[in-house]
């Protein structure tokens, strides 16, 4: 990390554009730990980098989930009705049996 | 006891999802080079488990029931091979998906993903074979069901005899405890519906195979009836002609 100590100057009341800034450590400057512009902006886009990836991951990962699952119900459904194919087809036998007899 | 145990598998599968999806995302540890899509892993690797195993237990009971005749084998053979097929759908189609995700390519002709394509397609004509195919074409689909399984131990050496990118059999042997308790769930709750759903194909094809020898035997007493009531009506009408030419002899 490119940590930089920035100095900021604290706005004073009254102070005008022409005014001179007053010397450092007189009391009317605060030392503030920071980082510069350009190590937060690296940053940013790595953030921004990570966050694409992990939406992408999550899409994928509801994409193969969904497909899974509807592969599972779908074959279900196909038992499902082959199930009822069959019961018509019982009851069709059935009373072709009562007609025989 | 054929009814209840597919409910029972059915009940224990649906049971345990909602756990498997709170261990995979609430309870493992994120994977540190693959991140969040390596979560795919969970379901990805015990359905070709499954795939591989019905695809052998449908080329055994192919193999049974091309040298006994048994309608149980038969049934077997057909569900295991309609499990092989969604199974095996859900292999190539996450499969794709992760690698999408993990090496920019979805499909890279690597020497698993191939044998895996064929598996899959071997059933499909076997699958096809059994439901267009003419009598006697039961042989030929026992053939497919017997090359197919022996695609199995392909599809699982393939990592090792080939140069691929598919990770090689050894990355499920090392994982950490964590993924290992979220895997055997996700390998449960599958195995269990795929259990249900083949138990349940199975009694609908023997059920099936009874309904078509009804039909025939029904028919074959239709037919018969009908004979002796044709007989009936000949003897009837060869009668009356006899009577007929007795009078017109007398005459």
């Amino acid at each position: 990390m490119n940590d930089a100590t920035i100095l900021l100057a604290a706005p004073t009341p009254g102070a005008g554009a022409n005014e001179a800034a007053p010397a450092a450590g007189a009391g009317d400057y605060e030392k503030v730990e920071g980082r510069d512009r350009e190590t937060i902006e690296c940053q940013r886009a790595c953030e921004a980098v990570a966050a694409d990836k992990t939406a992408s991951d999550y899409s994928h990962i509801v994409w193969a989930y969904g497909v899974i699952w509807a592969l599972f119900c779908a074959y279900g459904i196909f038992l499902w009705r082959r199930s009822q194919r069959l019961a018509d087809d019982i009851s069709a036998l059935n009373r072709k049996l009562e007609r025989v007899r | 006891m054929g009814r209840t145990l597919p409910l029972v598998l059915f009940a224990f599968g649906a049971g345990t999802f909602p756990y498997c999806v709170q261990r995979v995302f609430f309870s493992t540890p994120m994977e540190r080079q693959m991140g969040t899509v390596q979560k795919i892993f969970y379901f990805h690797v015990p359905l070709a488990w499954i795939m591989m195993l019905m695809g052998v237990v449908c080329g055994i009971a192919a193999a049974i029931q091309l040298r006994r005749q048994s309608s149980r084998a038969e049934a077997t053979a057909i569900a295991a091979a309609e499990i092989v097929l969604v199974a095996g759908l859900g292999v190539l189609i996450t499969g794709p998906i992760w690698g999408h995700a993990t090496w920019g390519k979805a499909w890279t002709w690597d020497a698993r993903q191939v044998s895996t394509g064929l598996l899959w397609l071997i059933f499909a004509a076997y699958v096809l074979v059994r439901h267009y195919g003419a009598a006697g074409s039961e042989r030929l689909a026992a053939a497919l069901a017997i090359f197919g399984a022996i695609d199995v131990p392909i599809i699982y050496y393939a990592v090792k005899i080939w140069k691929t990118t598919h990770p090689d059999n050894n990355v499920v042997g090392t994982l950490p405890p964590e993924m290992w308790a979220t895997l055997w769930p996700c390998l449960a709750a599958l195995l269990a519906m795929s259990l249900g759903l083949m138990l349940t194909r199975i009694r609908q094809e023997v059920a099936e195979i009874s309904l078509d020898e009804g039909w025939v035997r029904i028919d074959d007493v239709v037919r018969s009836m009908t004979a002796k009531d044709d007989g009936k009506d000949a003897d009837k009408d060869d009668g009356k002609d006899a009577d007929k030419d007795a009078s017109k002899d007398e005459e």
